[in-house]
């Protein structure tokens, strides 16, 4: 008799999970029924470097726009579209994504989002050295190929749009790659490894300069 | 942008480190973020009801009364808070709207009431979200209509304007009788004649007994002919009068005279002045007899004095291809049916259908269920379809008659509701233009900051429509002359509200040290080709595609920071990223 109610609701599960495993639309319904909650703000307060404060105003404003709790891709595209009015932001919005998304669940929780703010915003040169390089190895292989530095360079320029001055021609990301690779690649074997983008960017004045500037953003 | 989108700002700048690896140039400084926007509670007292918000909520919005500084006037030392002296019931919404940026309206509410709180606190009415906006225009719209109302009445107890000219005065008496008495009694007297007028039609034919020194029967129009005679001539000389007038004080004639009560009225009086010319001529008789007919159409002048009259036209007219379809299926019925009796009753001796036409009267009093009896079918089979005539008569009249009725009433409210919709869209598109933009001013500046970044990394430039064609059809210009001009000025004005700020800060940025001469002229001049990009506008002379297809040349001016230094491997590093910027900036004025 048990083992029959067992196999029953074994059978159930079963049937659940298949279902709910097949239909794309499903799943965005179930996330969208996903209530998340984060965790405890003691907890975030120990693993970010934010304040208590400003953790409530940061997951304030991320409530605000995304109410169940977690940002899906769509959501997060349309959202950082809506500051680049004039170009095609969703390529470059699809590899932050998968950059902030360090689980790599499809989602972005409001830990996932806090812990890179809290790197970008607070970590030391470094870390945010190691953001970067992880923002650019879109295989998360180690190595900087230049097919994926164009890609990340095409969507940067896709961000700007059509109408720029000068006019953005087709070779400009295939240039602007090749200077890159010249001014990274030391040892000139076609890819750049995380050594050689970190010395790189520490010998240069600009970039060192650049990644104090968003200090005090919060 | 959305008010919730500008707490994701933050988040979109942190992510703008990952292009500085790849930035060929020197980023530009942050805005000093001056208003440390302090993010304490704010205590709202509306009558006694306390509502509590984070200031920035109400920030959010800095054209209102509760965003801006005129706050301050409502605050209250003793007990540090913000009183107002409103209805709370209606604030709610209110500060919903600073929360959500939507604003709702509650269907209980009065519509002058909720008006009168937007008012007060500064806010628009036209950025009424969709959900609420029918209702809110149509309650605004009933309002409307009953005030104008009352005002017409008091109107037409006042005296009326002496400065309307005779010829407008005449109109209004005829349009809206009930303005003037004059006007009042001439409706009634032209009513009267036109009633007259038909009854007149109607008895003249009408048997009155014998004469004296005749046997047979003479209508009453013979007898009294002089009475009838004097009496049309009445009624013709009123209705031409009225016709002559209106005519007058219409303000378009031409417009008038097509309408269609005028030919209506021009109908009526016509048979009797045609009878006039043509009188004792027998041939033309005939012809004179039929007009008299066209007398009848006098009734028609009614419809000036009944408005319903006037809406049963309207529907008839609006139901025409329904109306259409269910005499075309009559039609096909009735001959297919005329056919069928007449080949049945062929046999038959001394039958009525002598034709299939003289079967169509047989057909239709039978389908129409009148049965006249003047027409009967003698052999079987004519009587046998005779029947089934009879029978598919009630069904091919009765179906379509319902969906002429749903489809009358469907036209018409459809007709309402489509007005109704599209007046409303006009005046909201006119509103949607003056919506306040839920932007802070820091916002603002940091997100400009953004976007100068991302310039700055790709080494290209933000430009608008309008410059980039104008850069197109210059570049093709200036691909035989290639002079350089010294520094000219360019105040940017043809770019959009986004990056019109953004420019304008520039300006205000770029130090001193750098020659930046204001002209206060337009001027057109060929594009000056700057030193350091000179290895891009090589390539630009040759393949840059010409995307535009309009070709005009418009005036510009054109800004150039000297001194013109090159910008991607520049080591010496001046003061401000500004200075070094060699900016080339084209607007259209």
């Amino acid at each position: 008799m048990e083992s029959k109610r067992v196999e029953t609701v074994s059978a159930r599960v079963d049937a659940a999970a298949a279902v709910s495993s097949t239909d794309s639309v499903e799943d965005e319904l179930e996330l969208s029924a996903v209530r998340h909650r984060p965790e405890g703000l003691e907890q975030l307060e120990a693993q970010t470097r934010f304040s208590r404060k400003e953790l409530q105003i940061l997951y304030r404003g991320f409530k605000n726009e995304c109410p169940s709790g977690v940002v899906n891709e769509d959501t997060f595209k349309d959202i950082y579209a809506q500051f680049f009015p004039q170009g095609d932001a969703s390529t470059y919005a699809h590899f932050l994504f998968n950059a902030f998304d360090t689980d790599h669940n499809g989602s972005v929780s409001f830990e996932d989002f806090v812990m890179g703010l809290s790197i970008l915003l607070r970590g030391t040169v470094q870390e945010k050295l190691i953001w970067a390089f992880n923002l650019y190895d879109i295989n998360k292989d180690g190595y900087i190929t230049k097919e994926e530095m164009l890609d990340i360079m095409k969507a940067i320029y896709d961000m700007m749009g059509k109408c720029t001055y000068p006019v953005l021609k087709e070779e400009t990301p295939r240039q602007h790659v090749e200077v890159f690779f010249q001014k990274m690649d030391k040892n000139k074997d076609g890819v750049v490894t995380i050594d050689e983008f970190i010395d790189c960017c520490q010998n240069d004045e600009n970039i060192m300069r650049s990644m104090h500037l968003f200090e005090n953003v919060l | 942008m959305a008010a919730g989108v500008a707490a994701w700002l933050p988040f979109a700048r942190a992510a703008a480190i990952g292009w500085m690896p790849v930035a060929s140039t020197p980023m530009p400084i942050p805005p000093q973020d001056k208003r440390k926007a302090q993010d304490g509670l704010i205590i709202l007292n509306v009558s006694g009801t306390k509502f509590q918000t984070w200031r920035t909520t109400l920030e959010r919005y800095p054209d209102t009364l509760l965003g801006s500084t005129e706050r301050d006037f409502f605050f209250h030392e003793e007990t540090n808070e913000y009183f107002f002296d409103r209805d709370p019931d209606i604030f709610r919404h209110i500060l919903n709207f600073y929360r959500t940026g939507k604003l709702h309206y509650p269907r209980q509410e009065c519509i002058s009431a909720y008006d009168e709180e937007l008012a007060f606190f500064g806010i628009i009415p036209e950025i009424i979200g969709d959900c609420c906006y029918e209702e809110y225009k149509d309650r605004r719209r009933e309002n409307a209509e009953r005030l104008q109302d009352d005002e017409e009445m008091d109107m037409s107890n006042d005296v009326t304007p002496v400065n309307l000219t005779f010829r407008e005065y005449l109109w209004r008496a005829f349009e809206n009788p009930h303005t003037s008495t004059l006007a009042l009694v001439f409706y009634y007297v032209t009513g009267f004649f036109i009633a007259i007028s038909v009854m007149a039609n109607v008895v003249e034919t009408v048997p009155c007994g014998t004469l004296p020194n005749r046997s047979k029967e003479v209508s009453c129009g013979d007898r009294y002919a002089l009475a009838f005679f004097c009496l049309d001539t009445a009624c013709v000389m009123i209705f031409t009068v009225e016709y002559l007038l209106r005519l007058i004080a219409a303000p378009s004639r031409c417009k008038f005279m097509k309408s269609v009560m005028s030919v209506i009225d021009v109908v009526a009086i016509m048979p009797y002045y045609i009878g006039l010319v043509m009188t004792d001529n027998d041939q033309v008789s005939g012809a004179f007899v039929t007009l008299r007919v066209f007398r009848v159409f006098r009734i028609f002048k009614f419809s000036r004095h009944s408005a319903g009259l006037r809406i049963l036209g309207y529907t008839l007219k609006s139901c025409a291809s329904e109306l259409g379809f269910l005499l075309f299926s009559l039609t096909m019925a009735i001959i297919i049916f005329a056919t069928v009796m007449f080949y049945a009753e062929k046999g038959s001796s001394a039958t009525k259908f002598t034709s299939i036409p003289a079967a169509f009267w047989y057909t239709i009093v039978t389908m129409t269920t009148l049965g006249y009896g003047d027409m009967v079918p003698k052999t079987i089979v004519g009587k046998v379809f005779g029947s089934i005539c009879s029978l598919s008569g009630v069904l091919v009249i009765a179906l379509p008659v319902p969906v002429i009725v749903s489809n009358f009433s469907r036209i018409y409210h459809q007709s309402q509701r489509a007005e109704k919709r599209r007046a409303q869209r006009a005046s909201k598109e006119a509103g949607q233009a003056l919506v306040v933009k839920a932007a802070t001013p820091p916002f603002e500046s940091q997100h400009h900051h953004l976007l100068h970044c991302l310039e700055k990394t790709t080494n290209h430039e933000f430009v608008d429509e309008q410059t980039f064609q104008a850069n197109c059809m210059e570049v093709s210009v200036v691909n035989k002359a290639g002079s350089r001009s010294s520094s000219l000025s360019s105040s940017p004005h043809g770019l959009g509200s986004c990056c019109s700020r953004r420019h304008k800060k520039k300006s205000s940025f770029s130090p001193p040290s750098t020659n930046n001469q204001e002209l206060s002229t337009i001027q057109i001049r060929e594009r000056p080709v700057s030193n350091s990009r000179a290895s891009l506008n090589a390539k630009l002379d040759e393949t840059v595609p010409l995307k535009c297809d309009e070709s005009y040349i418009t005036p510009s001016m054109v800004s150039l920071s000297a001194p013109v230094v090159t910008s991607a491997d520049e080591d010496a590093s001046t003061t401000t990223a500004y200075s070094q910027s060699n900016i080339v900036r084209v607007s259209a004025l």
